[in-house]
């Protein structure tokens, strides 16, 4: 009984040593700057140093991408949920002119890649003047359409009754959509919110198109461009170590929300 | 008969009209003037950013722009450019040969892992959430750490001249770049099609496993003719998705390689950046654009019509 358990857990196991090995050679390479590198030394440290963590928040511009990440992530999570929102109420509980047409329209557009809309895109900023700057980064990824419509799917689902009675009650109809539609979508927000976060937290391309000068860039960016100076290889571990920190703290408190947007994104 | 309709529309529309004191008092009324009030913000936000873009893509591939904002009309010009261009087929050839090689094999990775995980035993749930940890990583920092792991004298050659292999070379020779980006995307990818996969395998009714394993039928069998049909929309969804995902390749190409060695990895989304942002030709790059498009869209067409099939 004790071996056939111990089977189950063997590949299980095998494949989560595999899984976690190269977080493990980012953290062990991150605490040994200065010293050479050899294998297998290298990857059971005895003497631990955070020199790396020392030089790469204070040497290079690594604090401030971590400020302009938490910005452009933040402050995009908050915008793309408030616009998607209040928009997704209007399409599930109102009739109005063009509606249908409006929302397929926008649904279709999640056909269409990505990288057919960047240099447009990366024109428009420029022109707008927006080129390098913090609104430019964050404004053209606000219409998020998976939102708009996994939004949508949620709110279909809360009872017309619901929002009726508040009505009767002499509820405008900002104060039904905060007072009463929000509170709703608690969940849904949550795991919105939390998958919005992910993409521009990661985000790489994007960045790399609208940013131009390293006071500007994000964590990926300059992660990216450490790794192509010549920085010793515990300062870009360390630099790596930094990036993916906040997202996996996200992780481990929100992991719930992680899975259903995931289940949720299979089920469409 | 034809004349009285149409007498009667005409008595209507000008009795309506009189009646009717604005279009805006009516919208207000019923409601709707609030509800595009509460989609304009999202509407305006998509149709500059968003639809936009995506006309202004298709149209810039029928033109010339120049850096200085001369727009000069070349018809299907890029098109034809594009297909003589041994650069494109190379792009195009260099997904393709990734997207056979990655897609299966994190498909099939992605489906073993399920199975396994999809088992009630302890520890479970510590499992799933640690094949999970690659997925909220950014390509960016796997990408830099893969690097390492795969460089000349890093731990994988280490572990293979342990055993008497190699070295290889696994992102320096043009052979072995696509293979070793594909078995980096397997450890990138499994853990999120992996949950989709468990999802559709908990749906499952334990009845038909039961009836199966009654009958008789081995493992084997029970997997095949029981889990694999009953699983074939969620199956089906994560091939799409990998499909997609592959198709598009762009950031662990950028870090790693740079497209290299002697564009050996230099993907389709590659050739679109480098075209149009280090050579700013604009116009040709968004054909390239155009070219993935069309392939986005087969594929996703071609999803639509086997789940037509299906029901």
């Amino acid at each position: 009984m004790k071996r056939r358990r111990m089977l189950a857990h063997l590949p299980l196991a095998l494949v989560a040593i595999a899984t976690v090995f190269p977080f493990y050679v980012m953290v062990v390479l991150s605490v040994q700057e200065g010293k050479p590198l050899s294998l297998p030394g290298s990857l059971l440290p005895i003497h631990v140093n955070f020199q790396a963590y020392a030089q790469a928040l204070a040497g290079s511009d690594v604090a401030r991408w971590i400020g302009n990440t938490l910005a452009y992530s933040l402050i995009s999570v908050v915008l793309v949920l408030v616009f998607a929102s209040i928009a997704a109420y209007a399409f599930a509980k109102k009739r109005f002119f063009g509606s249908k047409a409006m929302f397929w329209t926008f649904i279709a557009m999640l056909m269409v890649p990505y990288h057919l809309t960047l240099i447009p895109q990366f024109l428009l900023i420029s022109r707008m003047g927006l080129l390098d700057t913090l609104p430019g980064l964050i404004v053209p990824t606000l219409a998020n359409a998976q939102a708009l419509f996994l939004m949508r799917q949620f709110i279909i689902g809360i009872p017309d009754e619901l929002i009726e009675a508040a009505k009767i009650d002499g509820a405008g109809e900002l104060r039904v959509f905060f007072q009463i539609v929000l509170p709703q979508c608690k969940p849904i927000l949550a795991t919105l919110g939390v998958f919005v976060f992910l993409w521009h937290w990661n985000d790489f391309l994007w960045p790399l198109v609208a940013t131009r000068s390293p006071n500007n860039y994000v964590l990926t960016l300059g992660l990216y461009s450490l790794q192509a100076k010549d920085v010793s290889l515990a300062v870009t571990m360390a630099a790596a170590v930094v990036t993916f920190i906040p997202i996996l703290l996200v992780y481990l408190l929100l992991q719930r929300y992680f899975v259903q947007g995931v289940t949720m994104s299979g089920m469409k | 008969m034809a004349t009285d309709l149409l007498t009667k529309r005409t008595t209507r529309s000008s009795v309506s009209r009189k009646r009717a004191p604005s279009r805006w008092q009516r919208m207000r009324r019923d409601g709707s003037a609030i509800a595009l009030l509460f989609v304009l913000p999202y509407v305006l936000l998509f149709v500059i950013f968003r639809l936009g873009p995506a006309l202004a893509g298709m149209l810039l591939s029928l033109v010339r722009y120049r850096i200085t904002g001369t727009i000069q009309w070349q018809g299907v010009n890029n098109f034809q450019r594009l297909f003589t261009d041994s650069l494109f087929w190379n792009a195009l050839q260099v997904t393709l040969t990734y997207t056979l090689i990655a897609v299966p094999l994190t498909v099939v990775v992605s489906l073993a892992m399920a199975q396994l995980c999809a088992r009630s035993i302890r520890g479970i749930k510590v499992y799933r959430a640690l094949y999970f940890l690659p997925v909220i990583t950014s390509l960016i920092t796997s990408g830099v750490i893969w690097q390492w792991i795969y460089s000349g004298n890093g731990p994988l050659n280490w572990l293979f001249s342990a055993i008497g292999v190699g070295p290889v070379s696994w992102l320096s020779s043009g052979a072995m770049v696509l293979p070793s980006l594909s078995l980096m995307s397997v450890w990138t990818r499994f853990g999120y099609d992996m949950l989709i996969l468990l999802a559709g395998l908990l749906a499952i009714p334990k009845e038909y496993q039961e009836a199966a394993l009654v009958d008789g039928a081995s493992a084997w069998a029970r997997f095949w003719h029981v889990t694999l049909p009953q699983l074939k929309p969620a199956l089906f969804f994560v091939v799409v998705l990998e499909l997609i995902q592959s198709f598009q390749v762009f950031d662990v190409i950028y870090v790693m390689t740079g497209g290299g060695p002697v564009r050996s990895s230099y993907s389709l989304v590659f050739f679109l950046y480098d075209q149009g942002f280090h050579y700013f030709d604009f116009g040709y790059a968004s054909a390239a654009g155009v070219v993935l498009f069309v392939i986005t869209l087969l594929v996703s067409l071609w999803q639509r019509r086997l789940f037509r099939e299906d029901s």
